[in-house]
């Protein structure tokens, strides 16, 4: 309906059609100086970066970090308490959630969300009748069919919401999402609470929608998922990014072990290490009294953290 | 009339409000329901702290604890019948189910208390003290020194006892209460039976102070919505600063000749529509009980 | 659509056949709808005035419940207010009737005020949500009834008496009776319409989880408004027909054109049905209308605590309506094929686990 006038029939305007993403292109999506409150507290803090047309952008924190409040300010179901959010070139900021859902935003909950009375292929064959596309009914029941294939729900298509397992409760998430033909796919949490074949599903199937042209933001626990699919990785912690880099080079970046593992941990990297990195780890492990010991005798970067 | 008067007989009637309102906010903030029968509830208690002056002669604050006793075992069984099988469905359906509860108990009480208008008139009533021009009926004293001290009794029982630690867990999280091996179907019972009982001392106050009959339920059920929505949901001393703040806004309306009599339901609810509308979680409201 | 769904897995036909038992429940659900009205349309033919005004009356709840569906059954929004419209249709009659001027152009105008008084109306409260939403439309509903009284509008008290019509008593109310079935039909028409535009779904999805459907595109918000003002058109409407018929109206108090009991009514006549349905209020309306005109009729004392013994009974224990409860009693879970005793045995089963998952 009024999605009419905001339905570009290219994946990608600005950016390369392939999955490359192009460092030189304009961002498709720009966040400058976003703060998010609540009561006083800032959830989100100061926050500035861009993601390029293209690219999987990884997004990882401890719990608290602001990660699922971001989401929301994209997706719209946040308003920035101060701040510029670009997208496109236009400033959205002020749209609500499905005018961003028109313009080519569509997000996961971290919570599955389903329409819980439908069953899981009309959960799907709305995002398609309404999204980026708002199609017709027979082409998005067709739409709908091909996505949940792509998702591996075909064979579930005729439960209902609430009858779904956690792992395909995330797949319903992530077709519905792609039911609306999204140019930025904003995923909250898709592979917490997965087996490992089923995080390896969804890893591929992140990658298959990123070849496809779409650019991806992933908020994840998940160290090695995210990983294994992002470009970059930008660390919150605390509402404040601490870190923007290859994967590589942010998961071992003292400052990340330490927001996520305590500081003794830290240190402990850090004098196995040594070089560079010993002093800015200890200098900021003050108060070791406290540390998170028990995060500590987990060395390797698998699981959810939680 | 002197501000000093009008200003005393908000004190009064805000303090009365807040009683109405308590268990009211108390059931709405643990269970999410918004319960229709409340103002029958209340009804229910005046007439037994009528009966209990007309019949047995007893002291009219001795009646506002049998109401209370009354009150809550009506309350218990009604939550522990009823409600209990419908706590999760959608919002409507406790709505519909609470508004049946107060379809039948009105229709009930006309039935054996009749339509005719009750008040008890103790030995206390029309006593006033006065203060130069002020007039300070002494029974509307003690009742908003009891609706005071009610408030701060379910404050200190929901902060400081074992069992009002397992109500607001419970109003906080009913599957983490559960797995902590909390009762859920006794909790919410006992939370809708002092919820009830607490309509009950309010009913009492009511049969002390005004006259009632059993079609003024469905008013006070709407005033202790207005004072929920206008108090927030946080506390009951939520209720207490909505039942003041309600209060006002009838006082000063009912001073006001532009507005004039016979629009109390509309200037309660202008009031309501306004609160929603610019604060949806009412003047001092947090999101829930705590 | 069958030919698109992708054939490799054993079970993949399954979402096509979803969609055509959908088409064929929509179908009979517009057929069994179409039936009972033509079969109530004969009503006047018995010639019997006490049951050409008992069939009024159960066609006008009708309407009333099949306008509620809209909002309520639809969009899922607790709309406890929904006589107001019915109450500036009436007024609105009246107010003209009163004046001098046509009985069609009070009807127009009414529809018309009604429209945009949802309209205004929904532009603040629908912002609201549950409980809230459910209290304003209530309290808006009451003073509005109650500034008609203050106000005196129509005559002191706000009560007003009409004149009736320049016809045949007789003829005058078998023409009433068949503006009111015209009415239902029209909205029944409506809904199946409805049922399957895009506006239906959104409303379901809004019904259903209203933060993932916004997520979707589904500007939510104007939908909502949408349903409401669809809501009150034939609520206003049954409003002037009821005005001109009964002749006699009061704002407040029982019977009252703004009582809250028309709203109770609609609500507990969708749920009894079947929210959300195409044929649900319809049905809902008939049961109930008929059992409380036939209890007032023989148990007047205690027919409100009939009602209410009704009321309590419906939300414990058919909370889903009879429509759903049907459904699940015929019909086999995702596509297997099963005998009618195993379906209606595992249909038992389902609803005993609908109504227990309610409780805890």
């Amino acid at each position: 309906m009024s999605s009419a006038s905001s339905r570009p029939t290219a994946s990608s305007p600005s950016g390369s059609p392939d999955a490359t993403p192009d460092a030189n292109a304009a961002p498709i999506l720009a966040l400058d100086a976003v703060t998010k409150r609540f009561g006083g507290l800032p959830a989100v803090d100061d926050l500035s970066f861009a993601v390029r047309p293209g690219e999987v952008l990884g997004i990882i924190g401890p719990n608290g970090a602001g990660k699922s409040t971001l989401i929301g300010l994209i997706g719209g179901a946040l308003a920035p308490t101060s701040g510029v959010i670009t997208y496109a070139g236009r400033a959205i900021a002020d749209l609500p959630p499905h005018r961003r859902a028109h313009l080519g935003i569509a997000r996961t909950f971290q919570i599955a969300q389903p329409f819980v009375g439908l069953d899981v292929r009309d959960n799907v064959i709305v995002g398609a009748l309404f999204g980026r596309r708002g199609l017709r009914r027979p082409e998005a029941a067709r739409v709908a069919d091909e996505v949940l294939e792509r998702v591996h729900l075909t064979h579930k298509a005729m439960l209902k919401g609430d009858q779904l397992t956690v792992a395909d409760r995330k797949r319903l998430e992530m077709a519905r999402a792609l039911a609306t033909n999204p140019r930025l796919l904003l995923l909250d949490e898709v592979m917490a609470g997965l087996t490992p074949t089923e995080v390896a599903q969804a890893v591929e199937l992140i990658r298959a929608i990123n070849r496809d042209g779409v650019t991806v933001l992933v908020v994840e626990h998940i160290m090695r998922a995210i990983k294994g699919v992002s470009d970059r990785i930008l660390v919150l912690h605390h509402g404040r990014k601490i870190a923007e880099d290859l994967p590589d080079e942010v998961l071992a970046d003292p400052k990340v072990i330490e927001a996520y593992l305590g500081e003794r941990y830290a240190r402990q990297r850090a004098a196995e290490r040594e070089g560079a990195a010993t002093s800015a780890a200890t200098g900021a492990a003050t108060s070791a009294a406290d540390a998170d010991t028990d995060a500590a005798e987990e060395p390797e970067w698998k699981g959810g953290l939680a | 009339m002197p501000n000093a008067q009008i200003l005393v007989n908000w004190l009064l009637i805000g303090s009365f409000y807040a009683a109405v309102a308590l268990g009211f906010s108390l059931v709405w903030g643990i269970m999410n329901i918004v319960n229709l029968a409340h103002g029958s509830l209340l009804i229910l208690g005046a007439y037994v702290a009528y009966f209990a002056f007309t019949a047995l002669h007893l002291n009219p604050f001795i009646g506002i604890i049998l109401a209370m006793l009354a009150l809550f075992v009506v309350g218990w069984l009604i939550q522990y019948i009823a409600i209990n099988r419908v706590i999760r469905a959608p919002l409507l359906v406790t709505f519909m189910l609470t508004f049946g509860l107060d379809l039948l108990i009105t229709n009930l009480a006309q039935q054996f208390f009749t339509a005719n208008n009750r008040a008890i008139n103790s030995s206390l009533a029309g006593v006033n003290l006065t203060l130069g021009a002020i007039v300070i009926p002494v029974q509307n004293v003690l009742a908003a020194l009891i609706a005071v001290l009610l408030t701060a009794a379910l404050s200190l029982f929901l902060a400081r006892t074992r069992t009002g630690n397992a109500i607001l867990a419970v109003g906080m999280d009913r599957d983490a209460a559960r797995l902590m091996g909390i009762n859920i179907a006794r909790t919410y019972a006992l939370t809708f039976a002092l919820g009830a009982a607490l309509a009950g001392a309010a009913g009492a106050m009511l049969a002390m102070t005004l006259q009632f009959q059993p079609v003024d339920a469905g008013q006070y059920t709407l005033f202790a919505f207005v004072i929920v929505a206008l108090g927030g949901l946080g506390t009951p001393w939520g209720a207490l600063a909505g039942g003041l703040l309600f209060g006002l806004a009838t006082t000063l309306s009912g001073s006001i000749q532009a507005i004039g009599p016979g629009l109390q339901t509309t200037v309660a609810f202008a009031v309501l529509v306004l609160v929603l509308v610019l604060r949806p979680r009412g003047v001092l409201g947090k999101a829930f009980y705590s | 659509m069958a030919t698109h769904a992708p054939a490799r897995d054993p079970l993949a036909g399954t979402g096509a056949a979803g969609v055509r038992r959908e088409s064929r429940e929509w179908l009979w659900s517009l057929l069994a709808g179409v039936a009972i009205l033509a079969a109530i349309a004969l009503v006047p033919l018995s010639g019997d005035d006490a049951a050409l005004s008992l069939w009024t009356l159960i066609v006008m709840f009708c309407v009333l419940a099949q306008g509620w569906n809209f909002i309520g059954g639809y969009a899922g929004y607790a709309a406890f207010g929904n006589v107001v419209f019915f109450g500036i249709g009436a007024e609105a009659v009246a107010l003209t009737l009163l004046n001098g001027g046509p009985f069609w152009l009070g009807l127009l105008l009414g529809t018309l005020a009604a429209g945009l008084f949802a309209f205004l109306l929904g532009l603040p409260v629908l912002r609201l949500r549950g409980h809230y939403f459910a209290i304003a439309t209530l309290g808006i509903a009451e003073a509005l009834g109650e500034l008609v009284a203050a106000k005196a509008i129509g005559g002191p008290g706000g009560e007003v008496s009409l004149t009736p019509p320049d016809l045949d008593f007789h003829i005058a109310n078998t023409l009433f009776f068949y503006g009111f079935l015209a009415l239902s039909l029209l909205t029944l028409l409506g809904t199946a319409w409805l049922a399957r535009s895009r506006f239906g779904v959104a409303l379901v999805a809004i019904r259903e989880n209203e933060e993932a459907a916004e997520a979707l595109g589904i500007p939510t918000f104007w939908y909502k408004v949408g349903a409401f003002v669809l809501s009150a058109l034939p609520t206003a409407l049954a409003g002037g027909l009821y005005a001109y018929w009964f002749l006699s109206l009061q704002p407040t108090g029982e019977g009252g054109v703004f009582d809250v009991g028309y709203s109770v009514s609609m609500v507990l006549m969708t749920f009894l049905g079947g929210a959300g349905t195409i044929v649900g209020p319809l049905i809902g309306g008939i049961i109930i209308e008929y059992l409380v005109q036939t209890t007032t009729v023989a148990f007047g004392d205690i027919h409100g605590q009939l009602l209410g013994a009704l009321i309590i009974l419906v939300t414990i224990f058919l909370p889903q309506g009879l429509i759903r409860l049907v459904r699940e009693l015929t019909v086999s879970p995702a596509g297997v094929k099963l005998s009618y005793t195993r379906r209606f045995t595992e249909g038992v089963r389902r609803v005993q686990r609908f109504i227990a998952s309610n409780g805890i």
